[in-house]
């Protein structure tokens, strides 16, 4: 961010977001913001309540306690449709792509012009030239071309990943929410995967990444938090928050003392 | 062959694609029975207690057939699964016993003097609703419908309304149970509330899952062996239940997607070039 | 009015025994078993055979609860053996087929009308009178025998290594199998108690009304599952307070309703059950996550 620029307007405003299961505290009091331009990275050890946290941002989960702003607008109590046709989108952890439709037509899901009117949709019979091509090009830019017409379900792990970035970049989100798109990658997948999220930032206002692979932390992100037992531990640029203590005590306590 | 054996084919073809379009959403409705009930008594009050013309009391009773569904179908789609069957289950039972106790509709003696329904009625209905149905599977409204069934939560934080949506097909399968209930009562003359049991409702669901659930000619075959084929062959007709269920057994056995698998992307016509 | 909860009480251990066989397989092995309505069905006519072969009446029970838990067996061989990963449906599906196919046959053999069991007199219509109401013998027969069957599943399934092995895979199939349970030899067990309760069901209800009825599955029996709805899917207390609940209902609606409409408490029970509160009333387990959209 260039110095003595003005604070635009937060993309994501989260505020005391809290959320209570049972016993478990998983998100406990957590608050950040998402700046338009950025990538956030979320990191922590697992259980820490990252992915908590991104079901509650993306209303997968109602919260506890606590209030989610989108571009200002309170999104509170917002049935799941409400908050993604309000612009954002996301990935998962453990891939939920329809894996009986093809490449192509999980992106076509994502057409607001239809998914925001189903009916009107039926009448769309015939004269889809328009949304396949743009659809296309959402393939095109997480390379899956050739696979256009293959169904999701037989993707090699790689591919399924992208293809469920396509058709969250599809629905022309504001915000993007990825959730550790990197995992179970190798070294060459993972470089390929941060050319696509450096693409799919140029076609959102923000991106918020949860990762666990350090690397694709510090080549993406713009700032980081780090989370711990559903609270926000560190905040801050990269290299600040990898270096900080309490950070390294979390990640070396939990892959053990060497 | 006689006429009524075509004209229970065309109407199970129909009761067949009511269930097909609910399933499309990814729910499984046993209510066929009842909204074929309520679309034959509410098209057969209307004509021989009112005088309504035929023709126009047939779309009046899918109307009415439909505004139930929505009507019952609007709490009851927040559950999901089973008990969502179980619902639509207990709503054959309510219906059927409602038919009984009320003499306004005839109770247990039924319903008499409807007629006027042939079999160019019912062949113009089922060209019509295949035709529907066709255009739909060319539609983005057919991917809706197949994210939803995919997963619903997902093709949710894309932006689509479930509740619209189920509803929506929940409906619309009413809608065709009411008119193949309707054109059902016309032709008979006179029915009974036990022409309409829960039994009514399990044959349909199994003709869908015989013939097929991947697009809409599963159900049409599903629905036409079951019941042309006893005509032809005379051992089936007496053990049709039996015969049914063991194509049933094996079928699930042997191949789950039923007679007719294949899958009609929606996206494939004729200007897409794609590499394939 | 005493008269009538007794009889709904007797009608509702019959639904509650119907119950607690479809709930045992749900809670425990998390499958939907839709031919259970026509085990118990046929029941009745299992007893039949004895009786018609010659054998002392009482002698039916015992006979008629390992025939239905072999037919059980037989329907956990047909629909659940080869489904076991796959989407639940297709399973219950293909019972449900099953049991189509056990009514028709049982139509062919026993025609379509309702065939007489022939129980000696002084057992279905002597009795005494207790309290100023009436009751038959055949009613405490089927409280008697209802009760103990509860008794005895109870037994089993807390005191017997059995009955530890069923917890065990009700709780975790994965966990069990790495405990060195034989989860197949489980789910054998399970159908096969399962299937037994519901063939001594319809055992009573034929001793009770004297005919044995190849249509009870789909009216008597299918309330059963809209009980176990109203009770908590896979929950036993829902399975039994359901059972007996829905019997007293139906009784003194019948009594003081209007014409048939008993026959509707059921289902209007469960729909209303389902839509404002659908883990039911006993409910909570791991079903209960699932009820909502």
């Amino acid at each position: 961010m260039p110095a003595g620029a003005e604070p635009a307007a937060p993309v994501l405003e989260v505020s005391e977001l809290s959320k209570q299961f049972d016993g478990l505290r998983a998100v406990d009091g957590v608050s950040f913001t998402v700046l338009p331009g950025e990538i956030l990275g979320i990191i922590g050890p697992n259980g820490a309540g990252k992915t908590v946290l991104i079901n509650l941002v993306s209303g997968f989960y109602p919260a506890t306690s606590g209030r989610v702003r989108l571009l200002g607008e309170d999104l509170s109590g917002l049935a799941l449709h409400q908050i993604g046709r309000r612009g954002i989108a996301r990935t998962f952890q453990n891939i939920r792509l329809f894996k009986r439709m093809t490449v192509l037509e999980n992106v076509l899901v994502s057409d607001q012009r239809h998914a925001r009117r189903p009916i009107r949709a039926f009448f769309a019979f015939g004269r889809q030239r328009a949304e396949i091509e743009k659809a296309r090009r959402f393939i095109e830019l997480m390379g899956l071309t050739a696979r256009a017409n293959q169904l999701a379900g037989t993707l090699p792990y790689g591919e399924a990943r992208r293809l469920e970035i396509a058709r969250a970049l599809a629905t022309e989100p504001a915000l993007l929410l990825l959730d550790e798109p990197a995992a179970g990658m190798n070294e060459e997948e993972t470089a390929e995967l941060i050319a696509d999220v450096r693409k799919a930032r140029k076609l959102v206002m923000a991106v918020v990444l949860i990762e666990h692979d350090m690397s694709l932390i510090q080549a993406l992100s713009d700032r980081v938090i780090a989370m711990d037992y559903g609270k926000v531990m560190a905040e801050g640029l990269p290299a600040a928050v990898l270096a900080d203590p309490e950070v390294q005590r979390a990640y070396l306590g939990e892959e053990g003392d060497p | 062959m006689t006429v009524d054996y075509l004209f229970f084919t065309g109407v199970n073809i129909l009761l067949a694609w009511s269930v097909y379009i609910v399933l499309l959403t990814g729910n499984l409705s046993f209510a066929q029975g009842a909204f074929m009930a309520i679309g034959c008594y509410a098209a057969g009050i209307m004509t021989t207690r009112y005088g309504v013309p035929f023709l126009a009391a047939v779309p009046a009773a899918m109307a009415i057939s439909a505004a139930m569904a929505v009507v019952f179908g609007y709490p009851a789609l927040r559950i999901r699964g089973i008990y969502l069957i179980l619902v639509t289950v207990g709503l054959t039972f309510c219906v059927r016993i409602a038919l009984e106790n009320f003499s306004y509709t005839g109770g247990v003696g039924g319903l008499k003097g409807m007629s006027g329904a042939t079999l160019w009625h019912l062949g113009g209905a089922i060209l019509a609703v295949g035709a529907l149905l066709y255009l739909l599977s060319r539609s983005p409204l057919q991917r809706i419908l197949d994210a939803v069934r995919e997963d619903d939560r997902v093709a949710a934080s894309l932006g689509i309304n479930l509740t619209y949506v189920k509803l929506f097909a929940f409906g619309a399968g009413a809608a065709i149970a009411g008119l193949a209930g309707a054109l059902y009562g016309h032709y008979l003359i006179f029915v009974r509330p036990d022409n309409f049991d829960i039994l009514v409702s399990i044959f349909v669901v199994l003709y869908v899952i015989l013939g097929g659930v991947n697009n809409l000619w599963g159900p049409l075959l599903g629905a036409t062996v079951m019941t042309l084929l006893p005509e032809f062959i005379r051992a089936l007709q007496e053990w049709r239940p039996t015969v049914f269920g063991l194509a049933i057994i094996v079928m699930l056995l042997l191949r789950p997607e039923g007679l007719l698998s294949f899958r009609l992307t929606s996206a494939r016509w004729s200007g897409d070039a794609g590499g394939r | 009015m005493t008269a009538q909860i007794l009889n709904g009480l007797i009608v509702g251990s019959m639904y509650a025994l119907i119950a607690i066989g479809f709930t045992l397989v749900l809670g425990v092995l998390d499958r939907l078993n839709f031919a259970h309505t026509e085990v118990f069905m046929f029941g009745a006519f299992a007893g039949l055979l004895v009786i018609d072969a010659g054998f002392p009446w009482w002698l039916t029970l015992p006979f008629v609860m390992v025939v239905s838990g072999v037919i059980g067996l037989a329907v956990e061989f047909i629909s659940f053996r080869r489904f076991e990963g796959d989407v639940r449906i297709t399973a219950a599906l293909s019972s449900l087929a099953v049991g189509l196919v056990m009514i028709d046959l049982t139509h062919k053999v026993w025609g379509t009308e309702p065939v007489g069991i022939n129980v000696p007199n002084f057992v279905t219509t002597a009795g005494f009178t207790l309290f100023g109401i009436r009751v038959v013998y055949v009613q405490m027969l089927i409280l008697a025998v209802t009760l103990a069957l509860m008794a005895a599943l109870h037994l089993l399934v807390s005191r017997t290594r059995a009955g530890r092995n069923i917890r065990a895979v009700a709780d975790s199939p994965v966990a069990a199998s790495l405990l060195g349970i034989n989860v197949r030899r489980v789910t054998q067990d399970v159908f096969f108690v399962s299937s037994a309760l519901a063939g001594a069901a319809g055992l009573l209800l034929a001793f009770r009304t004297g005919y044995a009825n190849a249509d009870v599955g789909l009216t008597f029996g299918l309330k059963a599952i809209a009980i176990m709805a109203i009770g908590g899917m896979g929950d036993m207390r829902g399975a039994v307070v359901g059972g007996l609940l829905i019997g007293v209902l139906e009784s003194l609606t019948f009594q003081f309703g209007v014409g048939k409409l008993g026959e509707l408490v059921v289902w209007v029970a469960m729909i209303l059950v389902l839509l404002i509160r659908p883990e039911g009333l006993f409910g909570g387990g791991i079903h209960a996550k699932e009820v909502r959209a």
